[in-house]
């Protein structure tokens, strides 16, 4: 077995598959296991699995000790190539200071996670001088190399991480930080709005983005505008901000081009792979986990796919019957994406899927459907938004009498 | 006085308007339900936080250690607490939930390593 990627996913995955005895291999690129949670050190991991708020190191070393604890082989510093997918064995080939790994192995789990979105992806004229960052860039430089990235910050994404990058850039000594964003209120949680913005009084503008970043050779400022409901900029609302530095926290991106170099399918909304129920993509025995499927916004969720794809995996090994043509499972009008994709076993758990809605609604029933329209299972939210991903439990019974099942917000 | 505190229990984010006089809580609107109330109230009366931030530490493969308060502490120390730890220096190997400062900023709170690190070179 092998595991591409050591973050929690990965490490959630490998734990289980070694759990059920099977001979694992983890393959990570950083110089050590944890992925992006050693460097969110701030609280509030583990509240669903565990009952309790961990750091992102404390929730990432429970699952690095038990795979110390196990015995599973790792690799740091260590570089996929190539992956080959056989009709049973499949080969990956890696690098690392000490060579070349060639490793033969039966089943494959991708946990690649996510990339930030970067600002040449989203419209922002102006210069490119030294002073733009990406948030987590910013998260590392100042949580394990302890650099601050400048005095006065313009932070780009009300978002979570663009939020808690603010909270401790202040805490850290930045003279000011302001955070702008386009939509009407902050897209993270409640509790990011209250603890990180709140608390410390940080200014923000909604309904505002960056038109332009002014500076030669440092970063001098931003030409701030002002934006309407659809996010189109109003001419004559420009503003100059002076800052001298510009951080950008503008959404994460499924890190998924090496499985479609394989020639896995990919869903355009989630921009990850498509999964069945167990997460197996769409090229038999090869698995992906965590926020390689979608961006997760608990690290507990993302956790539970991993676990769902250790028994996929199992069942892929043991034979296990599939159907004769899988059902598929999709987001209907009012939902943005969905997970997984269809179901493709006989037998087996109930059907885990996450979804995000497009849609902001309060007493929001979530009602499945089968190909005809026919109503099959309804369940009721207590608040649904689209900055918010739902988990969905749907009983497998209900999904095999349907030929399809549409999932939507009614 | 009035104070308007955002309920984080659920995803929802009621605003809720809590009243007082004199430490006790007069009137309390918006809430959802009875566990934001109960929230709304403890925000007010005695609001608390965990506070993470990071101390330098030599002899280790990183630069930064990242530490946290082991249990919270009230939100007004907040900045206290990170300041306390602005000149502190371990060095490693650390191990994970090693005290590093005791009784910080007066707050009887210890704070304590996130994570172990191994030492690296001299």
């Amino acid at each position: 077995m092998v595991v591409i990627g050591g973050g929690p996913s990965g490490l959630a995955a490998s734990v289980k598959l070694e759990e059920k005895g099977y001979d694992v291999t983890i393959l990570e690129s950083e110089r050590e296991l944890g992925g992006i949670l050693m460097q969110c050190i701030h609280d509030g991991f583990g509240t669903k699995l565990f009952n309790e708020a961990f750091s992102g190191p404390e929730f990432a070393c429970k699952f690095i000790d038990r795979v110390r604890d196990l015995d599973v082989e790792y690799f740091t510093n260590t570089f996929v190539k190539s992956v080959k997918v056989g009709s049973s064995l499949k080969e990956v080939v890696a690098l690392n200071r000490q060579g070349v790994l060639k490793l033969s192995c039966r089943a494959i789990v991708f946990a690649t996670g996510c990339r930030e979105r970067t600002p040449f992806e989203i419209k922002v004229g102006g210069t490119r001088p030294a002073g733009v960052y990406t948030a987590g860039m910013v998260q590392r430089l100042v949580n394990v190399y302890g650099v601050l990235p400048g005095k006065k910050v313009l932070i780009v994404g009300g978002g979570d991480v663009g939020m808690i990058v603010a909270r401790h850039l202040l805490l850290e000594g930045v003279e000011e930080v302001t955070i702008v964003f386009p939509e009407a209120w902050f897209a993270g949680l409640a509790r990011n709005v209250q603890q990180c913005v709140l608390d410390f009084g940080i200014p923000f503008k909604p309904r505002t983005v960056v038109k332009e970043i002014v500076g030669k050779e440092r970063v001098d400022g931003a030409v701030l505008v002002n934006v309407d409901e659809q996010w189109k900029p109003i001419e004559g609302t420009e503003v100059f901000h002076p800052c001298d530095t510009i951080i950008f926290s503008v959404g994460l991106i499924p890190n998924s081009s090496q499985l479609e170099e394989m020639g896995a399918e990919i869903d355009p909304r989630t921009r990850g792979p498509v999964v069945n129920e167990y997460f197996e993509t769409s090229l038999k025995g090869v698995f992906a986990v965590g926020n390689l499927v979608t961006v997760f916004d608990y690290v507990d969720d993302a956790v539970e796919t991993a676990f769902l794809a250790a028994e996929g995996v199992e069942k892929y090994l043991q034979g296990e019957e599939r159907r004769e043509k899988p059902t598929p499972l999709s987001p209907g009008k009012y939902l943005r994406l969905m997970v997984p994709h269809r179901v493709e076993w006989a037998d087996g758990r109930d059907v885990v899927a996450f979804f995000r809605s497009s849609v902001e609604k309060e007493n929001c029933w979530i009602v499945a459907k089968d190909g005809s329209g026919g109503e099959i299972f309804r369940t009721l939210k207590r608040y649904v938004r689209p900055t918010l991903l739902e988990r969905l439990e749907i009983h497998r019974d209900l999904v095999d009498k349907a030929g399809r099942v549409v999932v939507d917000a009614e | 006085m009035q104070s308007e505190v955002i309920c984080v229990r659920c995803p929802k984010g009621c605003k809720v308007k809590v009243a007082f006089e004199g430490g006790s809580v007069t009137s309390v609107e918006g809430y959802g339900c009875l566990l934001g109330r109960e929230y709304a109230v403890q925000e007010v009366v005695n609001p608390q936080r965990i506070v993470s931030t990071t101390v330098r530490v030599l002899k280790a493969p990183y630069q930064r250690l990242p530490v946290r308060t082991s249990r919270p502490v009230p939100k007004d120390k907040v900045r206290e607490v990170v300041k306390a730890l602005a000149g502190v220096t371990v060095e490693a190997p650390v191990k994970r939930g090693e005290v590093i400062v005791k009784n910080v900023a007066g707050t009887s709170v210890d704070v304590i390593a996130e994570r172990d690190l191994e030492s690296e070179g001299g």
